[in-house]
C-alpha cells in the first residue's frame, strides 16, 4: 500500500479550542524553526463543537467569586468524582485564559454598562461567572482563534482524519498519527516528536445527540485500540431540550438553549400538563440530568408513536418578549417550521457531552510517550458532570497547557521515532476493510445502534437493559465487518467515512456499557434505576477502562481527594454558600 | 440590486441545461411527495447534473435532502457539513441559484413546484461535486488583515469597553459573521475581479477598524485600500441580500470607503 510520509515536530488534531490553543502556545513557547502542524477533520476552525458554545465561559474573576468558590462548584457538580488536581488547575488557569482570549485573541464579550465584562449564573453555579457574547460565545472565540492561527506559519491539514495511533515497535512512546487524506482518498502517516489528541468526544452513538455531524469519537477509539486507559466512560451529558423534528432530518437532536427554561419556559406532557415539579423543587430550572430524567420518565410513561417528545411552551411570557429575548433560537425554530415564540416545539433529551476520556495528568500527558491529550478527549476535569460553562474552559486551558508542554519535549529531542510498521499496515488495513465487502446500507446500522444506546444505554439504565444494550452492539459490529462500501473513487467518499465513522461509535459504545454495568450506583450524568444510590461520596472510585486483546477490562479507581474531602470546603469560613441572588 | 439577481438568475439558468434535465424514468410530474432533485456532480469545469427523486417530508432542510441521496441513492455523492444548526458555515451550496446555508434552509422556501437544483458555492474552485476549497476565501481574509492586532497582553487587566459609543455598536453590528462565504458567492464583484477581498473579509476589517482594541487600524485601512480592496465595490447589495445572519457587508464596505477616503484627504 502506497503511503505519503511527512515529518513534523508538534503535531496537533483537532481544531477546537483545545487545538487552535495549542497550536498558537506551541508556536510561541517553541524554538524558533519548530515546525507544527495541525491536521483537522473538516476545515480548520469549521467542524467541531467549541464552535457550538452558547452558554459562554466560565472563570471567577473577583466581584465576590474566587478561584476556590468555582472549584467548589466544580467538584461538587462532579459528584466528588473529578480529579481534583485538574479541576483546579481548569479553575486558576481560566483566569489567565480568559485575559488571554480577550487582550490578545481579540475576542469580543459582552460588557456591562460600566464597560465591565457581563458575567451571568448557569445551574449549578453559586456566583455570576460565565464571560459570554451573546448566546453564540462558541462562534465568538473559535474565530478569533482560527483567524490567529491562519496568520501562524503552521502546517494545516484540513479534512485529514486521523485512523490511527502508530506507536513505535517497543510499544512505549507514539511515533505518529496515520490519516486519510479525505480530499484524495489517500494515506498520509504524519511521524511527529509529539502529538497532541484533541478532536473532542461527541456522543453522537445515540439516537438524540447534540454535537456536530462530524463527531463520531474517532479519538477515544484510536486510544482504546493503542491500549491506553480511559476513564468515566458511563458519563454521557445529556442535554434535556433538544429539537425533536423527525428521523429524516439532521436538525433533530440539535440544542434548544437552557437559558429558554432559565427564563421561565413550561415544559409540557401530553395532555398539556407541567410535570418537573414531580421530580424536584425547581421544576424546569432544575439541573441538566434530573430535568433529562423527568423528560425521558414521561415519555416511557406516555410510549405515545405518535407524540414522541414533551414540549417546551414560551408563549405565556409573551411572544414578542421570547423573540427579542431568544432571537437566534426563535428563527432556528422557523426556519425547521416551528414557532417557538408563540407556539410550542417538541423536545426530547439528547446526548451532548463525553465526561470520560483518556486518563492524563494535570500537563495533558498520557501513559504512552510523546502523546498528550486535551478537551473533550480527556478524562477527569468534570468528573461525573460537567457544569455549563466549563466545556469550553477545559479545552481552551488545557489545549493551551499542551502546546507549552510539548514545546519544552520536542526540544529536548533531536528527531522522530521510528513507527512501528505492523501496526501502520494493520491500520490500513482495517481502513481498508469494507472495500474489500459487498456494499451495503451502512446508515441502517448507524439507526440501529443509535436505537439501542438510546433505550437501553441511555438516560436511565439497569443491569438487564445494559447487558441487552450490549448485545446490540456488538451485533451491529457483527453486522459492519460484512458491510462494505462500494470502490471507486475514494477522493471524498463519504460513505467510506460513514463506515469508519461507525466502526469508532460500536468501539465507544460497548466502552460505554462495559463500563456502566460496572458502576453499579448512581452518579451525575450516569443513573442506575437498580441502584439509585450515589454509594457514598467517601467511597467514590472511577471506572478506568483498556483494551485486553479483544475484551475490555474495567477496574474501579478510587478518587484521591488532593485538595479537599466530601462534606468540607475549602472557602473560608462564613463564606456563604451561593452569591446568585 | 436588479443586476445582482439577474446574474444569480442566468447561473442558475446556466446550470439547468437540457443537459441536466431530469431523465425520463423521473421527469414524472412533481407530487408532494416526492421533491425532483438536480445535483452537480464531478469537478469545476467538467461535470453534469445528476437527478434524483426524493421523499418530501415535513421537517426537511436541504441538506437533509443532499444527505438522503448520499445515503440511500448515490453512496458517492460528496458534500460537506458540520453543526446541522447554522453555527459553522460548513454547508453553504448554491440552491436553485442563489447561495444558502443548506442546514438551515427549509425546502418549502425554496422548492420551485417540487424541483431542487443544488451546485457547489459560487465564487470558490471545486474540490468535487458539492464540495469547495475554501482557502482562497480564508487567504483574502488574512490578506484584509482581518485579525484582531493585540494592544495589550494576558498579563494586563482587561480593558473597560464602552458599549455605548458609536464606534462599538458599529463593531457589534459587525460582529457575528460565521465565515460561511455565501455573501462571497452572492458577491458579483468576486466574480469578476478575482482578487476583490469580498465582503465578508472586508467586514471583519470594519469590527476592527471600530474596535479599540485593536493596535494595528492603521494597517488594516493599508490592506483594505490596495487593487483588491473596498473601493472595488459597487454596491450591489448581494451580500446583505444573502446573509444568513442578516448582516450587512455592503455598509461595512462603505464604511471602509469612508475611513480610506478620509484617511487620503487628511494625508494621514
Amino acid at each position: 500500500m502506497m503511503i505519503e510520509r511527512h515529518d513534523t515536530d508538534i503535531l496537533i488534531i483537532g481544531s477546537g479550542g483545545a487545538g487552535l490553543f495549542a497550536a498558537l502556545h506551541a508556536q510561541q513557547s517553541a524554538a524558533p524553526g519548530t515546525k507544527i502542524t495541525i491536521a483537522v477533520k473538516g476545515l480548520l476552525g469549521k467542524c467541531g463543537c467549541t464552535r457550538m458554545v452558547q452558554g459562554g465561559y466560565n472563570v471567577a474573576l473577583g466581584g465576590g467569586d474566587t478561584v476556590e468558590r468555582h472549584f467548589m462548584d466544580t467538584i461538587q457538580g462532579g459528584k466528588w468524582l473529578p480529579d481534583q488536581d485538574m479541576a483546579w488547575k481548569l479553575c486558576t488557569l481560566a483566569v489567565e485564559r480568559i485575559h488571554e482570549l480577550e487582550n490578545e485573541v481579540g475576542c469580543f464579550f459582552d460588557r456591562n454598562p460600566d464597560g465591565s465584562l457581563h458575567q451571568k449564573a448557569f445551574a449549578g453555579q453559586t456566583a455570576d461567572r460565565t464571560v459570554h457574547k451573546g448566546d453564540l460565545t462558541g462562534i465568538e472565540i473559535i474565530n478569533r482563534l482560527m483567524e490567529q492561527v491562519l496568520t501562524q506559519p503552521v502546517e494545516k491539514l484540513q479534512e485529514h482524519r486521523a485512523i490511527g495511533l502508530i506507536p513505535t515497535r517497543d510499544g512505549a512512546a507514539l511515533s505518529g498519527v496515520l490519516f486519510i487524506d479525505m480530499r484524495t482518498g489517500g494515506f498520509r502517516f504524519v511521524c511527529a516528536k509529539a502529538v497532541l489528541m484533541a478532536t473532542g468526544g461527541g456522543p453522537t452513538m445515540y439516537k438524540y445527540h447534540t454535537p456536530s455531524g462530524d463527531k463520531t469519537m474517532d479519538g477515544l477509539a484510536m486510544a482504546l485500540r493503542v491500549g491506553l486507559p480511559l476513564r468515566d466512560m458511563e458519563m454521557v451529558q445529556f442535554h434535556p431540550t433538544g429539537l425533536l423534528a423527525g428521523d429524516h432530518t439532521r436538525i433533530t437532536g440539535t440544542v434548544l438553549e437552557e437559558g429558554l427554561r432559565g427564563a421561565g419556559g413550561h415544559l409540557l406532557n401530553h395532555a398539556g400538563d407541567r410535570f418537573m415539579f414531580d421530580f424536584d423543587a425547581k421544576g424546569e430550572r432544575a439541573t441538566r440530568d434530573i430535568v433529562s430524567r423527568g423528560i425521558y420518565a414521561q415519555m416511557r410513561a406516555s410510549n405515545d408513536p405518535q407524540q414522541v417528545g414533551v414540549f417546551i411552551s414560551m408563549s405565556h411570557l409573551g411572544p414578542d418578549n421570547v423573540r427579542e429575548k431568544f432571537k437566534g433560537m426563535v428563527k432556528r425554530c422557523a426556519d425547521s417550521g416551528f414557532d417557538l415564540a408563540a407556539g410550542k416545539v417538541e423536545v426530547v433529551p439528547t446526548a451532548h457531552y463525553f465526561m470520560g476520556g483518556v486518563v492524563v495528568d494535570p500537563d495533558t500527558r498520557t501513559a504512552l510517550e510523546g502523546f498528550y491529550v486535551a478537551g473533550e478527549d480527556a478524562g477527569g476535569a468534570h468528573g461525573s458532570n460537567r457544569l455549563g460553562g466549563n466545556g469550553v474552559a477545559n479545552s481552551t486551558v488545557f489545549g493551551g497547557v499542551a502546546g507549552d508542554v510539548m514545546a519544552r519535549h520536542v526540544a529536548a529531542m533531536n528527531t522522530q521515532r521510528e513507527p512501528d510498521e505492523a501496526v501502520l499496515e494493520a491500520e490500513i488495513a482495517r481502513a481498508l476493510h469494507p472495500f474489500s465487502k459487498p456494499a451495503g446500507a451502512v446508515i441502517e446500522l448507524r439507526q440501529t445502534l443509535q436505537n439501542a444506546m438510546w433505550d437501553d444505554i441511555g438516560v436511565m439504565r439497569t443491569k438487564a437493559g445494559l447487558k441487552r444494550g450490549l448485545r446490540a452492539v456488538e451485533d451491529v459490529r457483527a453486522a459492519l465487518m460484512e458491510t462494505g462500501v462500494q470502490d471507486g473513487s475514494r477522493a471524498f467518499n463519504l460513505t467510506w467515512h460513514d463506515w469508519l465513522n461507525l466502526s469508532s461509535l460500536c468501539d465507544i459504545s460497548k466502552a460505554i456499557a462495559e463500563a456502566a454495568l460496572a458502576r453499579e450506583n448512581s452518579r451525575g450524568a450516569h443513573f442506575r434505576e437498580d441502584f439509585p444510590e450515589d454509594g457514598g461520596l467517601e467511597n467514590s472510585d472511577f471506572t478506568v477502562i483498556r483494551r485486553a486483546g479483544d475484551r475490555l477490562d474495567v477496574t474501579r479507581e478510587p478518587v484521591r481527594f488532593t485538595i479537599v474531602r466530601p462534606g468540607e470546603t475549602i472557602l473560608p469560613e462564613g463564606e456563604p454558600e451561593s452569591l446568585v441572588g | 440590486m436588479q443586476s445582482f439577481r439577474s446574474l444569480l438568475y442566468r447561473f442558475s439558468t446556466m446550470t439547468t441545461l437540457p443537459s441536466s434535465a431530469p431523465d425520463s424514468t423521473v421527469t414524472k410530474k412533481p407530487t408532494r411527495d416526492v421533491l425532483l432533485v438536480s445535483i452537480w456532480r464531478g469537478e469545476a469545469d467538467e461535470g453534469d447534473f445528476e437527478a434524483h427523486s426524493v421523499p418530501a417530508h415535513d421537517n426537511q432542510t436541504v441538506l437533509d435532502v443532499v444527505s438522503w441521496v448520499q445515503q440511500h441513492a448515490d453512496p458517492t455523492l460528496s458534500y460537506r457539513f458540520a453543526c446541522r444548526v447554522g453555527m459553522c458555515g460548513s454547508c453553504a451550496m448554491m440552491v436553485n441559484g442563489e447561495p444558502r446555508w443548506t442546514c438551515r434552509t427549509h425546502v418549502s422556501k425554496v422548492a420551485d413546484d417540487g424541483a431542487l437544483t443544488v451546485a457547489p458555492l459560487r465564487n470558490l474552485p471545486v474540490i468535487k461535486d458539492l464540495v469547495v476549497d475554501m482557502d482562497p476565501f480564508f487567504d483574502k481574509w488574512v490578506a484584509a488583515q482581518a485579525v484582531h492586532h493585540p494592544s495589550h497582553s494576558r498579563a494586563d487587566p482587561m480593558q473597560p469597553v464602552s458599549t455605548q459609543t458609536p464606534e462599538r455598536i458599529s463593531a457589534n453590528e459587525a460582529i457575528e459573521c460565521i465565515n460561511c462565504a455565501v455573501c462571497y458567492a452572492a458577491c458579483d464583484t468576486v466574480a469578476n475581479q478575482p482578487d476583490y477581498l469580498g465582503p465578508a473579509a472586508l467586514n471583519r476589517a470594519w469590527a476592527l477598524i471600530n474596535d479599540e482594541k485593536d493596535a494595528a487600524r492603521q494597517e488594516i485601512l493599508d490592506a483594505v485600500s490596495g487593487t483588491g480592496g473596498c473601493h472595488n465595490c459597487h454596491s450591489q447589495g448581494g451580500c446583505a441580500h444573502y446573509c444568513p445572519n442578516e448582516l450587512n457587508p455592503m455598509a461595512s464596505v462603505a464604511g471602509l470607503k469612508r475611513a480610506t477616503a478620509m484617511r487620503f484627504f487628511k494625508g494621514r
